[in-house]
Formats: C-alpha cells, sequence, structure tokens
C-alpha cells in the first residue's frame, strides 16, 4: 500500500462511520446523537465546518480575481485547483449546515421566505449563488476530460470573466455578512472578539487565509503525488497573503485598543489564553515566516506558514462561533457522533478532491504520475491469496471494503437506547428522610415535599389505610419505601430482576416456571408477580400492579398524592388550595437534614440491586410456586 | 400595544400560572433532560418560576420585546410580531437554524431536542386567546394578582403608580421599560432582575440596530465591489497593454 | 451473562446485519461495474441475453438438469436451501424481536412447522456433508469451507431448537441462546466474503460467462501487440 491509497483507506473509513452517523442523526434527532443544548444551539457542525470553512474556502474569489481581474499570469496553473478547492469547500459547509439544520428538508426556504434584515438570510441566498458561479467554474473541467458538450465548455470559458465578477462581489458580502450574523451578541460574545468591526475582519480574514489554503493544497498534493513544486510562484502568493494577514492583525489590535479592550488580552482568564494562542500562530507566526524572503521561498516555511495561518485563523471563526460564545447551562462537549459527522464531511470532501485531482486536468503541464501510467502493474494481496487487478480496481476494492465494514461499525456504535436518546437524566431517588414529617426528595435539590405522614395515617383511619398508598412491598416486608421499587427519579425501573430470579437466591427458577413453553418468552407473556408471590400485594390496595416496570419517582409520588388532593379540593370547603403545586413544594429547605448530607447523598452511587430485607419473618415466598 | 404586568412582591410562587401555560398549550409532563438550562424553560415549558432567595418567586417567559432580535435574525421569517406586540412562531416555515436561540438576550427559546423534527418553543403570549379578546391563560390564572394583562402604558403608568406609592417597597425601576429597547413583559420587584437576562443592560439600544448599519450597507458593498474590480480590471488590462506595446517598441 | 446476550443482541447484531446487507451490496455493484467495462471492451458486443436468463432459472429451479440424473441430491439441496432461507426469516420468535426493534412484523410459520423444518434442516445440512466425503469426484472439487460451511450453518439450528423446545435451566439456555446468537451473527458477517455470496451473484454468474465468451483465449496479449506494448500485463 502506498502513500495515497492509506490515506484514501482512512478516509474512506472516517466518512463511512459519519453516514451511520448521519443516518441516526437523521433517525433519531439532534439530542440523541449531540449535546447541543438550549444553552449550545450551535455547536462543533457550525463552529468548524461552517464557519471557519467557508473561510478557507475564499481562496475561490481571491485567487480568481488575482488571475483574471488583475491579469497575473503566473498563477494561472492554480486558477482550476483553486475554483475546486472553494466548490469542494462551499459544499462542505453546506452539507455541515444541512446536517445541523433542525428540518434540513426546509433548507431552500429562504427563496420563497424573505426577511432582509437577517444577515443569515443574506448568507443563505450568497452561499446558494457562489455555489452556483463555482459550480459554473468548475464545469469545464470535468467536460475537458470527457470530451461531450463541447459547447456549455466553450461558453463558459468564453464568459468565465463574467463568472469570476459575480463570485468575487457576491463573496464579499457573504464573507462579511458572515461577521454580521455576531454582531447580534453583544452581550454574549467574550469581549476580545466582539467588535462592531466584525464584517470587515471576517472578510479580510478571509481574503488572507483563501490563498494560504490553497498554498497548503497544493503543498500537500505534492506531497502525496510527489509533484514538483513551484516554490518561487507560491511564495508569491504566501508573501500577498501575509500582508493582508498583517492587515487582519492590525486591524484587531487598534480596533481592540480603540475600544479599550486590549487589557483583557493580558488578564490571565482562560479567554485571554486562548485568544494570545490565536494571535500568535493565526498572524504573528505565520507574517514572521512569510516576510523572510528565504523562509518564504522554502518548502518548509511554506508548510508551517500555511498551517499556522489556516488553524489560526479557524481557530479564531471557531471562537467567534462558538467558543468564546458564554451562556449559562450544561457545558458543551461534542459528542463522538458529532466529531465523526464534522470529520466525515471534510473526509469526503477530501476523497473528492483527489478524485479530481487524479482524474482531470487540474494542471496546464501534467506531471508524471506513476499511477496514471497504463503500465501500473497489478496488485497482489498476499493475505487473501488473490490478484486485484489494476491499481484502480484494486483500490476500488479496497476503498469498498473499509467503507461498509466502518459504515456498519457506526450502526452498531449508535446508541438505540430510547432513555439516552430521549436525554433524560438518570438519577437514582432518595428515599424519603424522617420520621412523623417525611421529606420526600428524591433528587435532593431541596425542592421537595414535607409529607405529614404521621397526620396522614390519623387522618385516613390508622393502619388499616397503609395499602392505600404502600400497594406493595417486597417480600417478607410489610411497608417497603416508595423509593424502593420506584427507584428512577425520572425513568421507570425494572422491579423484576431476571437474573436474579433465574439465579441461586432467586430459587433457581427454570424458564418454564414463569413462562409457557409453547410461546414466545417475554415479559408480556409470562406470570404476573402475584401468581407467585400471594402476600406481595396488600388486600384493599388502591393501586394495582400490572406490569414489570415500576413507574419513575416523580410520576410516582405525583400520582399517589395529587389524585386525592384533588378530589378533597373539590369537596371540602375552603380547600382548594390542596389541589395547587406550591401546597406540598414550598421553598427550598435543607435544613431537616445533617449538614454535609446532601452532598453526601448526591455523591453515594446507590446500589441498584433491589435486596430483600433478612429481618422480619414472612410465611413463604415465590418457592412455593407451581 | 398590549402587555403582561408582574408584581414579583406578590407572588407567592404557587405555580398555577405555570400549570395553566401547560394545560391551555397542551404541554406534555417534563422530567429533566441533559439539554436543559437551570431556568426552568424548555420545549414543555413555556413559562417557569425561578425561585430566589428569602420567598421570591420571579416568572420567566418570552419578554415580547418591542424591537426583538429573534425577529430580526430570523432568516425565513418564522418569528413575526404582530399587533398586539405578541412575538409568534410559524412552525411551517423555520428552518430550523436556531439563530433565534442565539440572538435573545433572554434566553427564552427552546428547541425540540428529542424530536427528530424539532421545533422552536416559547411562550406566544396566548396569541388564539388575546385575538379571541381573552387575556393570557398565565394571568387569568393567577390566584393573587401578581401577574395582570393589559395595555402596555397603561400598565407602565400602573407599574409607576405602585412604585410612588411605596418606594420604600420597591426597587425603583420598572424592568423591561427601556431594556433592550423596551419589553411587552414588564415587571416591579424588590430584588434585581438582572439574572433574568445574559449580562444585564438597561436603557441601551435594541439588538437589532447592531446589524442594521451592517445590513443596509449589504447593496452598496455588491455595487462597489463590482465597480472596484471593474476598475482594477480596465487598470491592469491598461498597465499590460502598455507594457506589450513597449515591449513591441523595444 | 444477560449483559454480553444483550451486546450480542444489540450492537454485534447490528454491525453483523449491517455488514452483510452492505457487503452484498458491494459485491453485485463491484461485479456489475467490472462486467459493464468489460462489457465496454468487448469486440463483440452482441450478448446470449435470453441463454443468460434461461441459465439462471434452470439453477434456480433445478429440476430439468439435474432432477432426472442425481434425483436424491437436487431434492436434499433443494429442501435445505428453503429450510436455511424459510426458517430464520418467518420463525416467530425473530420476527417478535424486530418487533420490539424496528417495529417491522410479516407472517410468521406456525411453531409445529418451524420445528418440523428446523429438524429437517439439521438432516439435510448433514446428508448432504456425508455425501460430499463420500463422493471422490467431489471430495477432490471441495475446498476447506466447503465442509465447514454445512456444519457452521447448522449450529444456530441446533441450538436454536434445544432453547425453544427443551426444558433448561436458566444458565444453560441463556448459553445456548449466547452460542445461537454469536454463530448466526458469524455467518451473517462471513456471508458477502464467502461462497454463501452465490445468494445474490448466482443471477450474474451466468452473465459474466456469457460475457467471457467474447474475449478469445489469450485475448490480453493480442491487445498489447495491437498496442506495441507486448509483455505489459493488462
Amino acid at each position: 500500500m502506498n502513500r495515497v491509497k492509506t490515506f484514501k483507506t482512512i478516509l474512506w473509513a472516517i466518512t463511512g462511520l459519519a453516514v451511520a452517523f448521519g443516518a441516526a442523526r437523521m433517525i433519531f434527532g439532534l439530542g440523541a446523537v449531540s449535546n447541543l443544548s438550549d444553552a449550545t444551539p450551535w455547536g462543533i457542525w457550525k463552529g468548524l465546518n461552517v464557519v471557519p470553512g467557508i473561510a478557507l474556502a475564499a481562496g475561490g474569489f481571491v485567487v480568481t480575481a488575482v488571475i483574471y481581474i488583475m491579469r497575473r499570469e503566473e498563477f494561472h496553473r492554480y486558477a482550476k485547483i483553486t475554483v475546486l478547492l472553494a466548490f469542494l469547500g462551499y459544499i462542505t459547509a453546506a452539507t455541515a449546515l444541512v446536517a445541523e439544520l433542525g428540518l434540513p428538508w426546509m433548507v431552500w426556504h429562504p427563496i420563497i421566505y424573505w426577511q432582509h434584515h437577517s444577515a443569515l438570510f443574506e448568507v443563505s441566498w450568497c452561499v446558494m449563488l457562489y455555489l452556483t458561479v463555482l459550480f459554473l467554474e468548475f464545469l469545464p473541467t470535468p467536460l475537458e476530460s470527457t470530451g461531450s458538450l463541447a459547447a456549455i465548455r466553450r461558453f463558459l470559458t468564453k464568459y468565465k470573466l463574467v463568472l469570476v465578477f459575480l463570485g468575487v462581489m457576491i463573496s464579499t458580502l457573504h464573507q462579511s455578512s458572515l461577521g454580521t450574523m455576531f454582531l447580534i451578541t453583544p452581550d454574549k460574545l467574550h469581549g476580545l472578539w466582539y467588535s462592531s468591526l466584525l464584517p470587515i475582519l471576517f472578510f479580510v480574514s478571509a481574503v488572507a487565509v483563501g490563498p494560504l489554503m490553497l498554498i497548503l493544497a497544493v503543498l500537500t498534493i505534492s506531497a502525496l503525488y510527489r509533484k514538483p513544486i513551484e516554490t518561487d510562484i507560491l511564495a508569491k502568493l504566501a508573501g500577498a497573503s501575509a500582508i493582508v494577514l498583517g492587515l487582519f492583525g492590525l486591524i484587531r489590535l487598534i480596533d481592540l485598543a480603540a475600544n479599550g479592550k486590549l487589557g483583557l488580552a493580558f488578564d490571565g482568564s482562560g479567554s485571554a489564553v486562548v485568544f494570545l494562542i490565536e494571535f500568535t500562530i493565526g498572524v504573528l507566526l505565520p507574517v514572521a515566516i512569510l516576510s523572510v524572503k528565504r523562509l518564504r521561498r522554502s518548502q518548509a516555511g511554506l508548510w508551517v506558514a500555511a498551517i499556522a495561518g489556516v488553524m489560526g485563523i479557524g481557530l479564531h471563526r471557531a471562537n467567534i462561533a462558538g467558543i468564546q460564545l458564554v451562556h449559562t447551562g450544561p457545558t458543551y462537549v461534542p459528542t463522538i457522533y458529532e466529531i465523526g459527522i464534522s470529520l466525515g464531511i471534510i473526509s469526503a470532501a477530501i476523497l473528492a478532491f483527489l478524485f479530481c485531482v487524479e482524474r482531470f486536468r487540474m494542471w496546464e503541464t501534467p506531471w508524471e504520475d506513476p499511477r496514471q501510467a497504463p503500465e501500473a502493474a497489478p496488485e497482489f494481496d498476499r493475505v487473501a491469496d488473490v490478484w486485484l487487478g489494476t491499481p484502480r480496481i484494486a483500490g476500488r476494492t479496497v476503498y469498498s471494503l473499509v467503507f461498509i465494514v466502518a459504515l456498519a461499525a457506526g450502526l452498531a456504535i449508535v446508541s438505540t437506547d430510547r432513555i439516552e436518546s430521549s436525554g433524560i437524566k438518570e438519577v437514582r431517588a432518595v428515599p424519603a428522610r424522617g420520621g412523623d414529617t417525611l421529606f420526600v426528595d428524591g433528587n435532593l435539590d431541596g425542592y421537595g415535599v414535607s409529607f405529614a405522614h404521621k397526620a396522614h395515617v390519623d387522618r385516613e383511619g390508622g393502619n388499616a389505610s397503609c395499602s392505600r398508598c404502600h400497594h406493595m412491598s417486597l417480600p417478607h416486608d410489610q411497608q417497603s419505601g416508595c423509593a424502593t421499587c420506584h427507584s428512577g427519579m425520572y425513568t421507570a425501573a425494572d422491579v423484576f430482576r431476571h437474573d436474579w430470579h433465574a439465579g441461586p437466591d432467586g430459587g433457581n427458577l427454570t424458564c418454564n416456571m414463569c413462562h409457557a413453553t409453547d410461546r414466545e418468552r417475554s415479559a408480556e407473556s409470562a406470570k404476573t408477580c402475584d401468581e407467585c408471590h400471594k402476600d406481595l400485594i396488600p388486600t384493599n390496595a388502591q393501586i394495582t400492579v400490572k406490569q414489570y416496570m415500576a413507574p419513575s419517582y416523580t410520576d410516582a409520588m405525583h400520582g399517589v398524592c395529587i389524585q386525592c388532593h384533588e378530589q378533597k379540593a373539590q369537596q371540602l370547603a375552603g380547600k382548594e388550595s390542596l389541589a395547587r403545586c406550591a401546597t406540598c413544594h414550598g421553598q427550598r429547605q435543607t435544613e431537616y437534614l445533617p449538614a454535609g448530607v446532601y452532598e453526601q447523598f448526591r455523591d453515594t452511587s446507590f446500589n441498584r440491586v433491589i435486596t430483600p430485607p433478612m429481618a422480619t419473618g414472612g410465611q413463604s415466598d415465590g418457592k412455593d410456586a407451581e | 400595544m398590549k402587555a403582561i404586568l408582574t408584581d414579583v412582591t406578590k407572588c407567592i410562587g404557587c405555580f398555577e400560572c405555570v400549570t395553566a401555560c401547560k394545560t391551555s398549550h397542551n404541554l406534555s409532563n417534563d422530567v429533566p433532560r441533559k439539554w436543559h438550562r437551570n431556568d426552568g424553560l424548555s420545549a414543555q415549558n413555556w413559562s417557569s418560576i425561578v425561585q430566589r432567595p428569602d420567598n421570591h418567586y420571579v416568572r420567566k417567559q418570552c419578554r415580547h420585546c418591542l424591537e426583538p432580535a429573534c425577529v430580526s435574525v430570523c432568516p425565513v421569517a418564522a418569528l413575526i410580531t404582530t399587533n398586539t406586540g405578541a412575538i409568534i412562531y410559524d412552525p411551517d416555515k423555520c428552518i430550523g437554524c436556531r439563530y433565534c436561540m442565539i440572538a435573545c438576550p433572554f434566553g427564552i427559546p427552546r428547541y425540540d431536542w428529542e424530536e427528530p423534527v424539532p421545533y422552536i418553543r416559547k411562550c406566544d403570549f396566548c396569541h388564539d386567546r388575546t385575538t379571541r379578546g381573552l387575556q393570557p391563560a398565565c394571568t387569568e390564572a393567577c390566584p393573587n394578582g401578581a401577574t395582570i394583562f393589559g395595555e402596555r402604558d397603561e400598565l407602565l403608568s400602573e407599574a409607576h403608580r405602585r412604585i410612588a406609592a411605596e418606594p420604600d417597597k420597591y426597587l425603583d425601576t420598572v424592568f423591561g421599560e427601556h431594556e433592550m429597547g423596551g419589553t411587552a413583559v414588564l415587571y416591579i420587584s424588590d430584588i434585581d432582575l438582572g439574572f433574568l437576562s445574559y449580562p444585564a443592560r438597561r436603557e441601551t439600544p435594541a439588538l437589532p440596530e447592531t446589524t442594521h448599519l451592517a445590513m443596509s450597507a449589504v447593496p452598496p458593498t455588491f455595487i462597489g465591489m463590482g465597480a472596484l474590480m471593474g476598475g482594477l480590471y480596465w487598470f491592469c488590462k491598461r498597465r499590460d497593454a502598455l507594457a506589450g506595446k513597449d515591449k513591441d517598441k523595444s | 451473562m444477560e449483559a454480553l446476550l444483550d451486546f450480542a443482541k444489540g450492537p454485534l447484531f447490528r454491525f453483523s446485519f449491517a455488514v452483510m446487507i452492505l457487503g452484498l451490496v458491494r459485491i453485485v455493484v463491484l461485479d456489475i461495474w467490472g462486467a459493464v467495462n468489460a462489457y465496454r471492451r468487448a469486440g463483440d458486443k452482441k450478448l446470449d441475453w435470453n441463454g443468460a436468463i434461461r441459465n439462471t432459472l434452470h439453477w434456480l429451479f433445478p429440476v430439468k438438469h439435474v432432477f432426472a440424473r442425481r434425483p436424491v441430491y437436487s431434492l436434499l439441496s433443494i429442501f435445505f436451501h428453503i429450510g436455511l432461507i424459510v426458517v430464520p426469516i418467518f420463525l416467530l420468535a425473530h420476527i417478535q424481536l424486530w418487533k420490539a426493534g424496528i417495529g417491522l412484523s410479516w407472517w410468521s410459520l406456525p411453531p409445529v412447522w418451524a420445528d418440523t423444518l428446523t429438524l429437517a434442516t439439521i438432516g439435510f445440512a448433514l446428508a448432504l456433508l456425508i455425501g460430499r466425503m463420500g463422493s471422490a469426484g467431489a471430495r477432490y472439487l471441495s475446498r476447506k469451507q466447503d465442509y465447514l460451511w454445512p456444519v457452521m450453518l447448522i449450529i444456530p439450528f441446533i441450538t436454536g431448537y434445544f432453547c425453544a423446545n427443551v426444558v433448561l435451566g436458566a444458565g444453560t439456555y441463556q448459553l445456548l441462546m449466547l452460542i445461537h446468537i454469536l454463530s448466526g451473527e458469524l455467518i451473517l458477517l462471513l456471508l458477502p466474503f464467502s461462497k454463501i455470496a452465490h445468494c445474490v451473484l448466482m443471477p450474474m454468474s451466468q452473465f459474466v460467462v456469457a460475457l467471457a465468451w467474447k474475449f478469445p483465449a489469450r485475448v490480453d496479449d493480442e491487445i498489447c501487440t495491437t498496442l506495441h506494448k507486448k509483455g505489459a500485463p493488462v
């Protein structure tokens, strides 16, 4: 396996994973696969693929303007590659946007529903138009090699200049409007990034980083396919880029100084450190390298400067689109699915890029590529003991295999657990504490209910009334607490321990003691609890148990109290308030427990096993079944 | 222009408004989910009560700004201001970009994260009730008159009247009178309500104005860039032609 | 044990099922792709479509060709294939799992039929295996996987039958169930990469054979000579 093949194999694997994750995102929804939240509505897709991605694709208009408008013929050799890079860059951003939209099939709505005050409306229109322009600019290249549709190719080549003009005009608008989008967040965006000059900063940084991205792509292709590098021409492009990058840095510094926010950069906070890193690698490092002629003309210098510039400006955009956008609420850390989709979109774009580079004439002077020579030898796979055919066929075989295995692995990883994808926090309910007055607070947040247990018992008629609420107890027990079975604070809990009943502690029951042999074994077709545990459900219990799942603690508590309370509120004069939440749920109180108990209970991970109490003498339990 | 005035000192925290809101909008039961913020609002709770120290209960709901950031940023006009001042949402237009959630200075709009077909959820000022001449479900349900419904100017003068009557009891501000360009949901309170918004800003211009200049510069920029590029093209072509002539001569 | 069972029923099943489906799609696509390329290169574009379709049908319903000559073998083979396909797909227990998982359900075999067919399939597989080992000609043609596959295919049938019909202790039941699931998943995983792939490639093979007639022997050498590149591999 050569370099290119290894590289492509990895990319295919990531793409396969992303396809699986993308399918999960479409089927189960955003909440199931992402960590996006009401506090962080935009995540890695916006902060990595869309906002920085659009900047990195800016070479499409910058370099074409240099070639066709400023008529710098020496860069003409990069005309096709820069258009391709921009085209794929915009497709990447658009795909990520589709993944991120809640209703992706409505993505065309800005065409018919106009709202010209919105920067996003403007951006979406421009991106749609510019994608069309880029497509038309790119179209002649593939047509060239097929030889068909020559009329279209000639027409598009003839009016190339019109497309270039449109490209520059549209790009100027949406590159800057992307910055305008974040003008609306003066209170949320950190002071080091918020500026009324954001549109200008976005435009200038895009102009600076577009050519750097092109240089990076050219260097990568050269490294992968051993294509000779024209360092002197790249150096000219890089030099111009450095000037714009310097301008960007200057505007930022002057703007910060003018608004008196420069001090924020040195206050030692996390944001300040991020700012310093961003400014150093994004502006200072590339400008410093590229201003030295010898470094600018060296491969290493170009590599470092291009990577630093791309990363730095990318980080700048990511900071504005997410990292430094303050929200109160759950902290956002992207899930593996989000990262997978994000990288998968990029991988697919790189694959498409390499495909075009291998397939079409992207340079005016074709270089000798051993892979394209007709004599290329078939490869022999020692493991499978077969000839793989020509490299192209061999590649096809390997890539498709890697792709489907990765896709299947992705489908296997995706959690189909309903509770997990519904985002409900699984909290073990804490039993009520206290004596005559119980404090019922299953999640120990202090907003519980002081329940006058003794008063209720007295009012309802003493011990005979126990079974009104205590509708079921563990074997050998009379009054199991509510949280014993209703152990999930917000989720229903399985009270029937299958493995326990089948094990030695549960009597080594065989399957057919509960499951009929002629039917499929399932919870629905099995015996109910009270068929074996005759004493489990007390006589005259108001609540009957029909299933093996105990409703959540919250549901159980509300269910047992509210019904009665609402009745009484209607029956008794002057007791209307009984039906109100605040009658039971008062102010937060923590004093009923000794200090530190909250923390103690919060941290203890409760054993989820329901253990039957050893004391007390019940007569018989499940063993007398049959 | 309708409004809601909430008197924080009168609220007893009975949650009747929250329950009424849920009932009138057919919202299902809610449990804590990983994407919730801790203020009680969610896709199933469009109105909540934030408990503050010393028996203070503060209603939290959409503020229905007079110059709403969410309406100005929505790319498809799915959020609009009605003539009663309510900001309502059209799910048929929404594309799910969630820009409104980014833009809202009070952090109100919530999302149906668990749904494969999700929508923005927020208080709609009981638009269908108010158009039928009823008052919103929450103000109707309040047993203590802590939150009331009416014309905005009347409620404003009522708020100022209460503050003037008992200056020791209230802070000397009507929250929402000028905040973010003014909101339709007003508060008077004995505690500071800065926690209801992102870093509190008062008497500031409304958020849409921050993008207004940039957005109005869009058409001139488009034409200007075209003209600039045209000029540049002409200049470069001329330069090349002259250079070519020189070359021919020499 | 229950955790292991859950893993085998959940992620592992999704993985192997997806590999099976995608793998089968992959080989069909690659084969068609290769065949189309070969067809484009072929000099004589006239393909014997009717013959290929006729051959395919003949092999799908091998009544005429083989039945007359080797009736026992043919019958065994046909019923073995029917059992192999029908039982896993139309078993009530499997359908209930699909229903619980993704909500789809379809017609199911009556339990008695299912049991009978299961036992029959096990028997047929063993008979076929013995037949292969008994015949010298078949032995000569057989590869290792030809012996392994019948054995591997009947493992889930045997374990499945025991789980469904025999009264077992819970531990044994779970162990057998685990073997049942894992062996079934192994079959799914290997399916597209082994001779079992004939389940989708069967129709294609006749076309590939038909296509192959269009290339005379040593055609590659001739092409190379014409291109003045003698000795280069094609």
